[in-house]
């Protein structure tokens, strides 16, 4: 008699359960490091708590230092503890996700520590039945992501019975050359597909909603366009400086390490046009499509729309704050960039001459990120003057503190004449879905152990990027700034504002 | 005789907003949060104050108009009615988020009044869940005209310990055309997901058919609703990759259930607050505290469509029961 073979898991019930989660081993590169211990782990073990994780599930550390398992369990209890920040403590839960944690100690540069590795991962995958998947997450310097994939791939460890994939952070390159050369030392280990790029930006729910709030709803997409739009602002601003980051974010700057990738994905996600399906290599084909629109800009038009800074020293509620240049590690010539503003114009139909400011910076008045779209004022003004010019239609996006989407409309003040005043609808994230929301690199992890990469940026996108940013990079390099040139606590320099009264807009002050 | 109007309520609606705006602190008014009309019926004996926290704690993620209608059981014909308001501060916002709540007692011989009554107030465009959390009132036969004015009507028959009657009370909702979910139903989505994570790996799935025992074991001496559901799903699922095990009903310390084929096994069973999977001897534990009615009814609002595999197992579940009677 004939049997018929399941093709398709016949338990499922897409109307009530979470996403299919495969089983697998995470095998995380850096795993003395602070990712690991103040994000990765703690978001595995909320994800193992609200059973989201497949019981065939296994980490294996790696890094030079010589730990045992058990004291990496140890270790990672630890870093569960501490950086858990909404999770509560179970011990249960906690025994049978450690019993999946494993460690192997050696040096990237070292082949037998492939070997190692390798025999490792087999016998984790017959102890904990992980299917042969494989998730190779790269948490170590950046320099290291091609010697590691080549570890891998010497190795053989990129093939196997399951699936192998490879997540790298960011930078993604230093530069257009860096990041093509980095591409083809990942290329020759892992195919594209397997390759995911982490950007916890994308991970975050609000910018995930961008999606469903542009194409989930009818009525803003004939809005959505350079005859109702104005101009758009993007602002990530962060009141905090450097924090002990000073040596690398003196390599970095605002430019490389916020708007190259953060946010010129998020204004991607705000700008691109609407996908064919929701699978992941249209959402990013449409992307993709947006970042290569927008236009690379002449040495003149970079002296005139894009505008450097770095902060100075300030005294913010009577308590003195160092410039960066007076910060631990820093160079006390430091032309760092610690504010960046740019303004990008896409070359579509659609968005043909609407500007994008993008903006970011440290020591900021506030920690904030959103979007703020601007419409084009009412044809006529048929009301009294009252009606202030400084009161546009707005929709705005906050992506962070508080999540949600709000309009800013006029609206007639009660009482007697027709006096308009602005006043806004808002919707909250948090208050009308009480749900906890899952973190960025929850959210992003499962989706890497799931195999989609909605959320992750391809190779075509970051050369993009880069081929925007890059000559700005290259003219403020080769510019002699006058900094610093704005207090820690302001809204960033002078030239940021100026770049904007060009066009007769001015920043908001979120 | 007390009788309620629903214009009175109306405009103790419309004024209720204006009062709230002015009474919110730093003039900055009150944001009215609407998703659908929550129609929550119980007995007087209900706990008033459990089933109050539950609807505040619904109305964050699903805010509603809720009409909370309680069943005085009293004999002669009374209709009350008050109106308020839900407000809560979210954390770190400087503005009220506010939800209506329309509080209704009437007796049982009232019960024909209500539909009149809960059709105007309705808010308009908006689906309508009725949750009704007596038994006794889901089988009186003035139930149906109000059931027929909701979208969803939700029901929970963990209390019926004729299982057999609990089931048939839930199809008969549904022969009549509504959409009918149970929350013994509703309990058993952890287990099933943890069931079905499990079978995504194809080396176990692969085996799945040549399944030769199934077990479902409650604490109670005779299986309740939710092991019956357990039970008609798994049995369903196993079909349609053509296993035909034998199905074991037990009484164990722990309840769980168990699937074995010749030289594999998978077992889920939950010890307190925690669930223990159990695969060819490989233990895992999570976290699965018994779900509240806030976290049944959190689910259950957020599938405001027809549910095909609950109506598929409903069915089996009433044919394993009547094989096993």
């Amino acid at each position: 008699m004939l049997v018929a073979m399941p093709i398709e898991n016949p338990f499922q019930d897409p109307l009530r359960f979470e996403r299919r989660v495969p089983e697998c081993t995470v095998v995380i590169f850096g795993a003395n490091g602070d990712l690991t211990k103040r994000k990765l782990i703690p978001a595995l073990y909320r994800l193992a708590y609200d059973r989201r994780l497949a019981a065939g599930f296994a980490v294996i550390g790696t890094s030079r230092t010589a730990l045992s398992d058990d004291q990496f369990r140890d270790k990672m209890l630890e870093a569960v503890k501490q950086f858990s920040e909404d999770t509560e403590f179970d011990e249960d839960v906690w025994k049978a996700f450690a019993a999946g944690l494993y460690y192997v100690a050696g040096d990237i540069d070292d082949a037998a520590f492939y070997e190692k590795l390798a025999a490792k991962l087999k016998q984790v995958d017959g102890e904990r039945a992980t299917g042969g998947n494989a998730l190779f997450y790269l948490s170590t310097q950046p320099s290291q992501y091609g010697r590691a994939a080549q570890g891998i791939g010497g190795a053989g460890m990129n093939q196997g019975s399951g699936w192998r994939r490879l997540v790298v952070e960011k930078p993604f390159g230093r530069n257009l050359e860096t990041a093509r050369a980095l591409s083809g030392e990942l290329h020759q280990v892992f195919q594209e597909s397997e390759v995911y790029r982490i950007d916890h930006y994308l991970g975050k729910e609000t910018v995930q909603n961008i999606l469903a709030f542009r194409f989930g709803n009818g009525i803003f997409e004939p809005l959505w366009s350079r005859n109702h739009v104005d101009h758009v602002q993007i602002t990530a601003a962060e009141s905090i400086g450097v924090e002990g980051r000073g040596a690398y974010y003196q390599e970095a700057g605002a430019l490389a390490d916020m708007i190259q990738n953060h946010l010129i994905q998020v204004m991607a996600t705000i700008a691109m046009e609407p996908s064919a399906s929701f699978r992941a290599d249209s959402v990013r084909d449409e992307r993709s499509k947006l970042l290569r629109s927008i236009k690379p800009m002449t040495p003149d038009e970079i002296r005139r729309d894009t505008a450097p800074g770095q902060y100075g020293p300030a005294s913010i509620g009577g308590q003195p704050v160092p410039g960066f240049r007076e910060e631990p590690g820093v160079d006390k010539e430091s032309g760092t960039d610690t504010y960046a503003a740019v303004t990008f114009f896409c070359e579509t139909w659609r968005w043909a001459g609407v500007p994008f400011y993008l903006r970011t910076g440290k020591r900021l008045p506030k920690r904030v990120t959103e979007i703020a779209i601007q419409f084009k004022p009412a044809p006529l003004a048929m009301f009294d003057g009252d009606a202030p010019a400084t009161a546009p239609n707005l929709l705005i996006v906050r992506i962070q503190p508080e999540e949600g989407i709000s309009l800013k409309f006029l609206s007639k003040q009660p009482g007697a004449g027709m006096r308009l005043r602005p006043v806004s609808m808002d919707f909250n994230y948090g208050s009308s879905f009480g749900e906890r929301s899952p973190s960025a690199y929850e959210t992003l992890l499962l989706d890497a152990i799931v195999g989609d990469a909605t959320l992750y940026t391809r190779q075509d996108m970051v050369e993009a990027s880069w081929r925007v940013v890059e000559p700005i990079e290259n003219v403020w390099r080769e510019t002699k700034h006058d900094f610093p040139n704005y207090p820690a606590g302001s809204w960033g320099p002078a030239a940021a504002d100026r770049m904007l009264a060009r066009r007769g807009h001015t920043w908001r002050k979120p | 005789m007390g009788t309620v109007a629903p214009d009175h309520i109306l405009k103790e609606l419309v004024d209720l907003w204006v009062t709230t705006g002015k009474e919110a602190e730093g003039g900055q008014g009150v944001l009215r949060a609407c998703s659908l009309t929550l129609v929550a019926m119980a007995e007087e004996s209900d706990d008033p104050m459990a089933l109050g926290e539950t609807l505040a704690a619904l109305m964050p993620e699903h805010p509603a108009r809720t009409i909370s209608i309680r069943l005085s059981g009293a004999a002669a014909r009374t209709l009350t009615e008050r109106v308020y308001a839900q407000c809560w501060m979210p954390f770190g916002q400087r503005r009220q988020i506010c939800c209506e709540q329309v509080e209704i007692t009437a007796s049982d011989a009232a019960l024909e009044d209500l539909p009149s009554v809960v059709l105007p107030l309705e808010v308009p465009d908006l689906p309508v869940v009725l949750w009704c959390r007596s038994v006794r009132l889901a089988a009186m036969p003035e139930f149906d005209a109000l059931a027929q004015l909701a979208q969803k009507v939700v029901v929970d028959t963990a209390p019926i310990a004729d299982s057999r009657a609990a089931l048939e009370l839930v199809a008969s909702l549904a022969a009549r055309g509504i959409w009918a979910a149970d929350l013994s139903w509703t309990r058993t989505t952890r287990w099933r997901e943890t069931l079905a994570g499990i079978f995504e790996n194809h080396s176990y799935l692969d085996g799945l058919a040549r399944t030769t025992k199934v077990r479902v074991a409650s604490k109670r001496e005779q299986p309740t609703v939710r092991s019956w559901y357990l039970a008609a799903w798994v049995m369903d699922a196993l079909a349609k990759v053509g296993a035909r095990p034998r199905l074991e009903m037990t009484r164990s310390e722990h309840t769980g259930v168990t699937l074995e084929g010749e030289d594999w096994s998978v077992a889920l069973e939950r010890w307190g607050a925690r669930l223990v999977t159990t695969i060819n001897g490989l233990a895992q534990c999570t976290s699965l505290p018994a779900p509240s009615d806030y976290d049944l009814m959190r689910e259950e609002l957020g599938i405001l469509r027809r549910d095909p595999i609950f109506e598929n197992t409903l069915s089996s579940a009433l044919k394993l029961v009547h094989a096993e009677d």
